[in-house]
């Protein structure tokens, strides 16, 4: 399957892990007598110095990962080759049963040196990881990534208001949602990737009018979603969305932007823009349908871009959603595949190397070359010409000039996926309005950041 | 189980009920004559047994029942809030959505597969022999041994826009039936549930089966002599000698209905929208995904009370006819 690619935020085809939540309800329930929750480790190991040396013996560290892609592998690859006497002990889990076990795993006396981090969670208020900013410092990283970036996986200590406060996580590549298109239909068509919100649309007329799928989509895991972010981040702007997202107290999507966002998405579905099926159709199908032509755009991340561009080479690009006028900010949707350093870890300083390993210009070309953006040195990576992949490249480099990434709204709450997957249903099949819709989403949002 | 098998004496109980009465109760009163009745020694040889119900499913299901007081998310130190939980579980109009969507099921997961079964029973169970009967009783049986997993992903291929269903429609003229439908507001659910009665028939088909064949033939001659039909034949002799074997079908196919999950996560994952949540999905998203742990164990413990409720009444309608 070409978009099995596991990316926080993403939603892929959901596996159910039946075996292990049973494990993990015995296990929990058996450990777990008097009041829930007692035996967590609460200790925040901060305090204790850090060093960048690198030991000199034979030593293995354990990276535990939902990743998919083969970009950690990668990574280990090259980590182990650059110290020989430093073995990776990859253990890889499936996105499902990984976020509901990873907590369980973190306490526990097997917990891993490096662990990805889907979402933060619980994770850091429990004090299952250690606080990197000691790291930060000891490698300044804060130089060599952009603020933004790194911001994503900055919390207070109790967890709930993002982008301030300590850093939890640190990035390994990341993920960047915008519009696919096929060349050959927009050849046809007469269209150039669009320079304006207003071109976009017009676009999107004149393949109806031409009988073609304006917009091809998978809803049943929500992706309306993708829509409806790329819309409001476009009215809003990148700064405002961000802060929705990061659960910024005094926030809120019920707003102007928002409702036209949120609108457009119902007009668009309403009009044909959108697949009628939408709700029906996973993600995997959608992109099957896309590469044999039926669709002009496509709303869409970077961990199908390796697999479009096989289906059609040469054949497919991409572009963010452009702002109103031609002069706006660039923005995207994304956020990183992470890594964080549990609080029992064998070997933290071992593991801040392998971290500090992923901003080198070798790891840039490892990160991009196995489908994410590169976490630094994105100016020294290679493209093919000719291919969605020098497209990505482009438009993650002007995303990240114009500091507008933001994070999916996805993972604002623990719930919010599923509400923005319900709502969205409901949006697209005109069950719902968009005021109820917001209201949706910034009830979820009370609820999880009260 | 056990109490259903507890005999109501002081109700003027029926002749029927009676001679099923009379076997059991001399047994029981021989056993006590012949020596003490409570030997400690037995309940050795209950113990791992009961070890290994008490560790796996006694203790867990008391924990859950100690959780559903909690407010807690699975990490940190919980906090009691009494009947909060519950109180949620009942007025959520999410959560209690979801407990009627269960109990609609048990149209689909119960009423047609049985109705269907015993149907079918009748037409092909009287060729008993040969090997016409075990082909079709395996074939009909396959959809019991496919895992359930296998079975909402294959189901969910057929349901898709360019499926086999539509293109079952297209092909007999009813292009614009066609639609994705587990997408659709009105038929996800009614999709979804016949995933179910496909399911169960071939359960309820395989016990039907195997209780024609206890029913005796001389029964089916004296009706025939009688003058009986087909339909009249099926409503005296065959139905009458599948109580037992509805019995059993009611209780696991109501269980199934109540407590499904596996088919649900796979086709729709609950929706679209709400329409076809169930308390299953919604135990797993509030405790794995949305950190409440003590509202999910509560709901657990509600749809865990329905189904015992629902299985006690089942045993105790189909007892009474008995």
């Amino acid at each position: 399957m070409p978009s099995s690619t596991p990316t926080p935020g993403r939603r892929g085809p959901r596996r159910p892990a039946p075996a292990a939540c049973a494990a993990l309800l015995v296990a929990g329930l058996v450990s777990a007598c008097g009041t829930p929750g007692s035996t967590a480790a609460n200790s925040s190991a901060d305090t204790t110095a850090v060093s960048t040396a690198i030991p000199t013996d034979k030593v293995t560290l354990s990276v535990l990962s939902s990743d998919t892609s083969e970009t950690t592998k990668a990574l280990s690859a090259a980590f182990e080759k650059k110290h020989p006497n430093v073995t990776v002990d990859f253990r890889f889990t499936g996105v499902d049963s990984y976020d509901t076990s990873l907590d369980l795993t973190l306490g526990s006396d097997s917990a891993p040196d490096l662990a990805l981090l889907n979402k933060l969670g619980n994770t850091a208020k429990a004090g299952l990881i250690r606080n990197l900013d000691p790291y930060v410092d000891a490698y300044g990283w804060d130089k060599t990534v952009s603020a933004s970036e790194l911001g994503q996986w900055r919390a207070d200590g109790q967890g709930k208001t993002l982008g301030v406060g300590k850093l939890w996580a640190a990035p390994a590549g990341f993920s960047l949602v915008g519009v696919y298109y096929n060349k050959d239909i927009a050849a046809k068509l007469g269209i150039e990737p669009p320079k304006t919100l207003g071109e976009f649309e017009q676009d999107l007329a004149k393949a109806k009018t031409a009988g073609v799928l304006p917009i091809q989509m998978p809803n049943m895991q929500g992706q309306s979603s993708y829509l409806f972010q790329a819309l409001t981040n476009t009215f809003q702007g990148p700064g405002k969305s961000t802060e929705w997202a990061f659960g910024n107290p005094g926030s809120t999507i019920e707003n102007v932007s928002a409702t036209r966002a949120a609108q457009q998405v119902a007009d668009w579905a309403e009009q044909g823009y959108l697949p009628s099926g939408a709700n029906g159709t996973d993600g995997a199908a959608a992109m099957s349908a896309f590469t044999k032509g039926e669709g002009l755009f496509m709303f869409d991340g970077n961990w199908d871009a390796t697999a479009v561009d096989k289906a059609l080479p040469g054949k497919a690009g991409f572009f963010t959603l452009p702002g109103e006028s031609a002069d706006a900010p660039s923005t995207g949707v994304g956020t990183s595949l992470a890594y964080a350093i549990p609080s029992k870890a064998k070997h933290p300083d071992l593991a801040a190397a392998f971290l500090d390993f992923m901003t080198t210009p070798e790891a840039a070309a490892i990160e991009f070359g196995s489908g994410y953006m590169p976490v630094a040195q994105a100016e020294t990576v290679k493209t093919p010409d000719n291919s969605i992949l020098k497209d990505y490249a482009a438009a993650w480099a002007a995303v990240a000039k114009s500091d507008g990434l933001v994070p999916y709204f996805n993972n604002s709450t623990p719930t919010m996926n599923d509400t923005l997957t319900s709502q969205g249903q409901q949006l697209v099949a005109g069950k719902t309005s968009p005021a109820d819709y917001l209201k949706a989403l910034q009830d979820d949002w009370e609820k999880g950041h009260k | 189980m056990t109490a259903a098998h507890q005999p109501a004496p002081r109700t003027a109980a029926p002749a029927p009920a009676r001679t099923q009465r009379v076997g059991a109760v001399p047994a029981a009163r021989t056993g006590r004559r012949r020596g003490p009745r409570r030997q400690p020694v037995a309940y050795l040889y209950l113990l791992p047994a009961l070890l290994l119900y008490t560790a796996f499913v006694i203790a867990p299901w008391l924990h859950t029942l100690e959780l559903s007081f909690y407010r807690w998310d699975g990490v940190t130190a919980g906090v009691w809030t009494g009947l909060d939980n519950y109180r949620q579980v009942l007025t959520d109009p999410k959560l209690t959505a979801s407990l009627w969507h269960a109990l609609g099921f048990i149209g689909f997961y119960t009423v047609l597969p049985i109705a269907a079964g015993l149907v079918l029973a009748a037409v092909i169970g009287r060729a008993r022999q040969g090997r016409n009967f075990a082909v079709s009783r395996t074939v009909l049986f396959l959809p019991q041994i496919v895992p359930l997993v296998a079975v909402g992903v294959i189901w969910r291929w057929m349901y898709a826009q360019d499926g086999t269903v539509n293109q079952l429609l297209d092909a007999i003229g009813l292009h614009s039936w066609a639609r994705a439908w587990l997408g659709d507001f009105t038929w996800a659910y009614v999709a979804v549930g016949l995933v179910g009665s496909w399911v169960m028939l071939g359960l309820c088909l395989v016990l039907f089966q195997a209780g024609i064949q206890k029913i005796d033939t001389s029964l089916y001659e004296a009706a025939r002599i009688d003058g009986a039909g087909p339909v009249r034949e099926f409503l005296s002799v065959t139905l009458p000698g599948l109580r037992a074997e509805i019995g059993v079908a009611v209780t696991v196919t109501v269980i199934s209905a109540l407590a499904s999950f596996d088919v649900v996560y796979v086709t729709t994952g609950g929706g679209p929208g709400d329409t076809t949540t169930v308390p299953g999905l919604l135990i797993y998203r509030l405790a794995f995904t949305g950190g409440e742990v003590g509202t999910a164990c509560a709901l657990a413990v509600v749809l865990s009370l329905l189904i015992s409720l629902v299985v006690l009444a089942i045993g105790r309608l189909t007892r009474e006819r008995a």
